[in-house]
């Protein structure tokens, strides 16, 4: 079977038939995987997921093929960039179905909390943190992620993870020793 | 007993400082989103999306999402789906329509199976002429009976093509031997 990075783009984007049938071929795993993740969450039907994924290979194709010719390819790869339009698109289907019904069990607590809003907290001043530092708090204390799941995702080893989250620390440290949280 | 303030852990710090955005961040579109999920950009440009994804968690849950996929081996897909998104592509009514009229008599030769429709016509076209040269052949023999029928018909009674009323043939045979 044809691989994703072995799609001529050019003749996919013109539309021609084998091109077509290949790309599908090769993309139909990535896009019922992404889809199925997204939907996992709305408690659809399995065939509430052919047809999200169908939803994405019609955006792909549709005005002659208006989207697929956006993908650059000197900026991500095939997949990732099918995987990113796939979700959005699986998150406009569920939308659409208005189906959002997890059980209150499955919902993290996290979510359900609802803050105190008569606590007083202090402001992180503009410029102390870089975005990835506060990036990597948020979702170490936020939501608990672990250092492999963040390396992951940000593609970056885990020693940097730890860095990156004990400077961030000694900064906010270093700023607010002065007045105690 | 001791006075000193005890000194909050990281995440009890974390948790009590304001993290929320007043305003929120500019929208990301796919294509940047796939490049900053590859790790391809520019310090700056990464920045704007690490922005948007710590203030979204719709966005960040995205994020977390795809990286897991993408860096996992995936199982097959339903093969109805393959078929369904397949048929999108090929069928006459989904085909754009050509610029001009001149050109929508010509094959499109980027496509394998015109190429076998020229060939297939091309057959026709052969196969039509031997056909017509054939028939032209037996035509021409029948205009030769009629016209041989017209000549005698105007000494002698009608008769009927085909038949052998004037004795030539046994003249021929008898000739032979």
């Amino acid at each position: 079977m044809t691989e994703l990075s072995q799609i001529d783009l050019r003749s996919l984007a013109a539309g021609h038939k084998r091109t077509w049938d290949a790309f599908v071929a090769a993309a139909s795993p990535l896009i019922n995987a992404v889809a199925r993740r997204t939907l996992s969450t709305y408690r659809l039907s399995e065939d509430d997921v052919m047809d999200a994924a169908q939803d994405v290979f019609v955006r792909l194709c549709a005005n002659d093929f208006r989207l697929l010719k956006t993908y650059d390819p000197t900026r991500a790869g095939l997949s990732t960039w099918l995987a990113v339009v796939a979700r959005s698109a699986a998150v406009d289907f569920a939308r659409r179905r208005r189906q959002a019904t997890a059980p209150i069990d499955e919902v993290p607590e996290a979510v359900l909390a609802v803050e105190d809003r008569h606590v007083e907290k202090l402001k992180i001043p503009d410029g102390l943190l870089t975005e990835r530092q506060t990036l990597i708090l948020r979702c170490l204390y936020d939501e608990e992620r672990d250092v492999a799941e963040i390396a992951q995702l940000l593609r970056i080893d885990a020693q940097t993870v730890r860095s990156t989250h004990h400077k961030a620390l000694l900064r906010l440290r270093e700023h607010f020793r002065g007045e105690p949280p | 007993m001791s006075t000193e303030r005890t000194p909050l852990d990281d995440k009890a710090l974390w948790r009590s400082l304001a993290t929320e955005r007043p305003v929120a961040p500019a929208a990301v579109s796919d294509m940047d989103f796939a490049a900053w999920l590859e790790g391809n950009l520019t310090e700056a440009e990464a920045a704007r999306i690490d922005e948007a994804v710590t203030a979204d968690p719709a966005l960040r849950q995205a994020a977390l999402d795809l990286a897991d996929i993408l860096s996992k081996p995936l199982p097959a897909a339903p093969a109805r789906m393959s078929v369904r998104a397949q048929a999108l592509v090929g069928f006459p009514a989904e085909r754009q329509p050509r610029q001009g009229w001149l050109e929508s008599l010509l094959p499109d030769f980027s496509q394998g199976l015109a190429f076998r429709r020229g060939a297939l016509a091309a057959c026709a076209v052969v196969v039509a002429a031997v056909g017509f040269m054939l028939g032209g052949g037996i035509s021409e023999q029948y205009q030769e009976a009629i016209y041989a029928s017209s000549q005698s018909s105007s000494g002698t009674a009608i008769r009927p093509l085909g038949r052998d009323t004037t004795g030539e043939l046994a003249d021929l045979f008898s000739d032979a031997t």
